[in-house]
């Protein structure tokens, strides 16, 4: 166990320094930089190059990314171009809304798509493929549609429509009922994605697992089908369940950015598309060395998770 | 016991069973009408081929059959209810209770995620209405009878923390917990070594004595039938077409198929070899409908009758019964056909009789890389020091337990692993036939191309000469060139385990090394083979190295036997005089182990199976290496070395006190 989280660590190290390496030179690739982007057609270039001097961009790219290295090293994440605060305090205080909606997303999606794959299973083992056939359906036509065109559907029907949740409003955790009207629509729009998919490795695993010998002495023990299904087969089948569950983590990191934009919700997604906008270079690296290890920290959890279901997992 | 106790109606009674395979193909039949009795107490054993449907009526009782399967009708009176008729729910009260269930596979039968615990013991509670504390000491006293050691802390392990043998006896245990009155056991030793397969049957044969539970055995395999049963049960095409005391049915077996059966298995005296008989054919399609007798077309004896009327299970006195229209079978046609095997005839000159292989103090370690940079990573020793020599047109058997290191040395000897130490020389080239024949070609390529692979690989001749060669090597198996363009999924396994000696005669090598050939093969398609590798060696003149676990097969086809026991050889000498005459505890406790189809022998052999299993290879005995295992083992051969010595002019063993 130690060793393994020796291991871990080293590999997060290693996977932040990849990330910030790569998100620094193709921030750098991007046409136009912090000054530019504030100044707009403001100001005369001499004025804009004594800005540039004063924040180190006019040393050569090496220097530049030597010294950022430097500070990364000291945990000084620095502060935003335009309003100088300090964007770890800007990150934690968008945080709640994002985690709402992964952690809110992931429950609906664990919720609904694992009863359904399992009972899909069941009835696919005794032959009967109806329910089978429906969740693929469903699943296909789920998975055609991107986010951010069923966002803009939902928004459409839901809100200006039928008016049952408000489009806009400001969002804390102070006002808890306020948070969950504004954040059910995201997360119904991320569930979409995730349940059918969901279901369906549930639904495969099962049905795998339902054929095993075990299975068959657990009901030759004169266990009723009920039992045989959730207390052997379920736990069974929950390794690749728990990988996609954990995978799907990752694309929910990528949806938040959609849906907080489109639901304009003030959280990490937020920052990093306002980040890439005002080529706020400072802030788009912290926030994908963020990203980069809440992933790692992901992957992590899924392999302890492993132990708890599977113990002939070994670390 | 329960011969003095007057039974009045059976505990089972099975009536007319059917039971059908729904597939999108059409109905499969596998079980087609099978009715019999067993009384308490009793051990039936139901043999077949596979696909003859010993295993989907077994399961059916229970129906324990999963979809596609249905027990289409029938009577399944047990304690003159019929099971049948039973709603699920009222069958949970059943299964488990009155009827315990043991599977093939250890390995997967137990649930991978739960302790034993957990597994073992609400089963108890439920059908014996016990605290979880009384349920808990039930089960591990039932641990403990099983033979598990230290029964109150394994009940917390997981199955993988087993072996497979420990595992089945968790399994037994569980079957047997809730004092079953009958227990239906599906090929329970199937999986596993000849010596552990010993250890359960015994176990098998004491606990049902002593709690009076009737059983129901299904397996391939005659020897074990011989030394467990009571009563047997011959299936064939979903019928049973034979059903008897074991006695009467060895002894005077009236179905040509039982008849043919017995006669394929190499006989225990070989002090002159016969072929082993032959079943031609395959059994029918269980999808069509069959008139008249499902084996006409693979008896002898079968005339106008039995293409028209299929013959009844009639009473042939003893409580014996035979489907058949002939009152003996075959009869006195049965041991025709077999041909004595000719001695091999002496070498023409000196130069025909010289070593090909010899192999010289072989050592193949496996290190595993250890996680940790200081720690010594461990070692697993598979083969550790052995020489052996084959002389040409000799076939050497290599027996031994799973993980004593016979096919590390097949490889070695192919060179498909580098030796860790040690020499191989080979005369000429060295080939190899794989134990399972449908997964060892690529599926896509046609069987020309299959055989000829080696050929083109080493540039052997022009294309037409390739043909030629390829034509050639069909026949020398004994198939059909029109085979030549067909692809592996369109032969049975028999034909495909021919194809594969076919590749590997291509380039004429000097050896051919078959590891487990046979093992996945029917009984009357292994008898097939085996009487092919015999006319192969007479006729070419190739050595063998024969791999096996099964002995009787070995000592067969073997002029010489080498057993090996955790990656050494301990006994090496002439094949019918190590089998007759073992030197070595371990040759000697191997062969017990082996079970003689022959009630009347089995019955008068001493059964006292080996005890224990094999040690870990990662951390060898200082001494002998089967001295923990040994009933004669002393402090000095816990403590010294043993080397193979001459034992007699032709044998060597290792052993201190063999001589």
């Amino acid at each position: 166990m130690l060793t393994y989280s020796f291991k871990r660590l080293v590999q997060l190290f290693v996977t932040v320094l990849g990330v910030v390496t790569l998100v620094f030179f193709t921030m750098r690739l991007i046409p136009g930089d912090p000054i530019s982007a504030m100044a707009g057609d403001n100001l005369s270039g001499a004025a804009l190059d004594q800005m540039r001097g004063q924040m180190g961009l006019n040393d050569p790219l090496p220097v530049q990314y030597l010294t950022y290295l430097g500070r990364l090293a000291v945990l000084d994440f620095g502060t935003t171009v335009t309003t100088k605060l300090p964007i770890v305090g800007l990150i934690l205080g968008a945080l709640p809304v994002t985690v709402s909606i992964a952690l809110g997303t992931i429950f609906l999606t664990v919720l609904i798509s694992i009863p359904l794959g399992t009972l899909a299973a069941y009835m696919a083992h005794k032959g009967n493929r109806m329910l089978d056939n429906i969740i693929t359906g469903v699943a296909m036509v789920l998975d055609l549609m991107p986010p951010f065109w069923t966002s803009l559907v939902c928004l459409l029907i839901f809100s200006l429509t039928l008016g049952w949740f408000p489009a806009s409003g400001t969002v804390s955790l102070d006002d808890p009922a306020m948070l969950l009207r504004r954040i059910a629509l995201p997360v119904l729009v991320l569930s979409m994605a995730q349940i059918a998919t969901l279901a369906r490795i549930t639904r495969t695993s099962v049905l795998e697992v339902l054929n095993e010998d075990y299975v068959r002495t657990a009901r030759s023990m004169g266990w009723s089908e009920l039992h045989v299904l959730f207390r052997h087969a379920l736990k069974n089948a929950a390794l690749p369940i728990v990988t996609v569950i954990g995978l799907s983590f990752g694309n929910l990191l990528n949806g938040t950015v959609i849906v907080e934009f489109i639901f304009t919700l003030p959280g990490i997604g937020n920052l990093l598309v306002g980040g890439m906008n005002s080529r706020d270079y400072q802030m788009v690296q912290t926030l994908i060395v963020f990203y980069a290890m809440i992933f790692v920290a992901i992957n992590f959890t899924t392999d302890l998770i492993y132990r708890v279901f599977d113990p002939r997992v070994q670390f | 016991m329960n011969e003095l106790r007057p039974i009045r109606s059976a505990l089972l009674d099975v009536r007319n069973l059917h039971t059908h395979f729904l597939t999108d193909k059409g109905t499969v039949k596998a079980v087609n009408g099978v009715s019999f009795q067993i009384n308490q107490g009793e051990r039936v054993a139901i043999v077949g081929e596979s696909g003859s449907g010993k295993s989907a009526m077994a399961m059916s009782l229970l129906r324990l059959l999963a979809y596609p399967g249905k027990v289409v009708s029938g009577e399944i009176n047990l304690e003159g209810r019929d099971l049948n008729r039973l709603s699920e729910r009222q069958l949970n009260e059943v299964r488990g209770r009155l009827v315990g269930t043991i599977f093939q596979d250890p390995m997967s039968s137990l649930d991978p995620v739960m302790r034993i615990s957990n597994q073992m013991i609400p089963p108890i509670m439920r059908h014996l209405g016990l605290s979880r504390e009384k349920a808990r000491a039930e089960a591990i006293s039932w641990l403990d009878r099983v033979g598990i050691p230290d029964a109150a802390r394994r009940i917390e392990s997981y199955p993988f923390e087993m072996s497979g043998g420990m595992r089945q006896r968790v399994m037994i245990a569980m079957a047997l917990s809730c004092r079953p009155r009958l227990v239906i056991a599906d090929e329970p030793t199937t999986a596993l070594d000849v010596t552990i397969q010993a250890q359960i049957v015994e176990l098998l044969k004491e606990l049902t004595a002593e709690t009076g539970a009737a059983m129901i055995f299904i397996t391939h395999d005659l020897g074990l039938v011989a030394r467990f049963a009571h009563k047997v049960g011959v299936m064939y095409a979903g019928k049973l077409v034979e059903f008897g005391p074991v006695k009467d049915i060895f002894a005077r077996p009236r179905h040509p198929y039982t008849q043919s059966l017995l006669d394929t298995i190499p006989p225990v005296d070989q002090l002159e070899r016969r072929r082993l008989a032959q079943i031609p054919g395959f059994p029918p399609d269980m999808k069509l409908p069959v008139t008249g007798c499902a084996f006409k077309d693979r008896c002898a004896g079968a005339h106008r009758r039995c293409f028209e009327v299929a013959p009844e299970l009639e009473p042939r006195g003893h409580g014996h019964a035979a489907a058949c229209w002939l009152p003996e079978g075959l009869g006195a046609g049965r041991q025709m056909e077999r041909a004595l095997i000719p001695p091999m005839e002496p070498a023409a000159d000196a130069g025909e009789d010289r070593v090909v292989v010899e192999i010289n103090n072989l050592h193949k370690h496996f290190t595993t890389r250890s996680s940790l940079p200081w720690r010594k990573p461990p070692t697993v020793r598979a083969v550790n020091g052995i020489s052996l020599r084959i002389r040409k047109g000799e076939t050497l058997g290599i027996v031994g337990e799973s993980g004593c290191g016979k096919s590390t040395v097949a490889r070695l000897l192919l060179g498909l692993d580098p030796a860790t130490s040690g020499d191989i020389f080979i005369d000429g080239m060295a080939q190899m036939v794989f134990q399972d024949p449908s997964s060892s070609f690529n599926p896509k390529m046609t069987l020309f191309n299959i055989i000829q692979e080696p050929l083109v690989v080493t540039g052997w001749g022009t294309k037409a000469e390739r043909e030629t060669r390829v034509r050639e090597l069909l026949g020398q198996v004994g198939l059909d060139e029109s085979y030549m363009h067909r692809y592996p999924s369109q032969l049975s396994g028999g034909q495909r385990q021919r194809i594969a000696i076919a590749r590997a005669l291509a380039l004429k090598p000097s050896v051919v090394v078959a590891d487990e050939p046979t093992s996945a093969l029917d009984v009357s398609v292994r008898a097939q083979i085996i009487n092919l590798l015999v006319d192969l060696k007479q006729k070419l003149r190739v050595s063998f190295v024969f791999i096996s676990h099964d002995l009787l097969t070995v000592s067969y086809i073997s002029d010489k036997i080498a057993v090996m026991y955790l990656g050494e050889v301990v006994e090496y000498g002439p094949a019918d005089e190590v089998f007759n005459n073992p030197a070595h505890p371990y040759t000697q406790a191997l062969i017990s182990a082996v079970p003689i189809p022959d009630p009347e022998a089995e019955e008068a052999r001493i059964q006292k199976p080996l005890s224990g299993e094999l040690p870990s290879p990662l951390n060898l005995p200082v001494g002998c290496s089967f001295a923990s295992r040994c009933p004669k083992a002393t402090d000095y051969c816990r403590t010294h070395k043993m080397v193979l010595k001459p034992y007699s002019k032709t044998r060597e063993t290792a052993c201190h006190y063999a001589s």
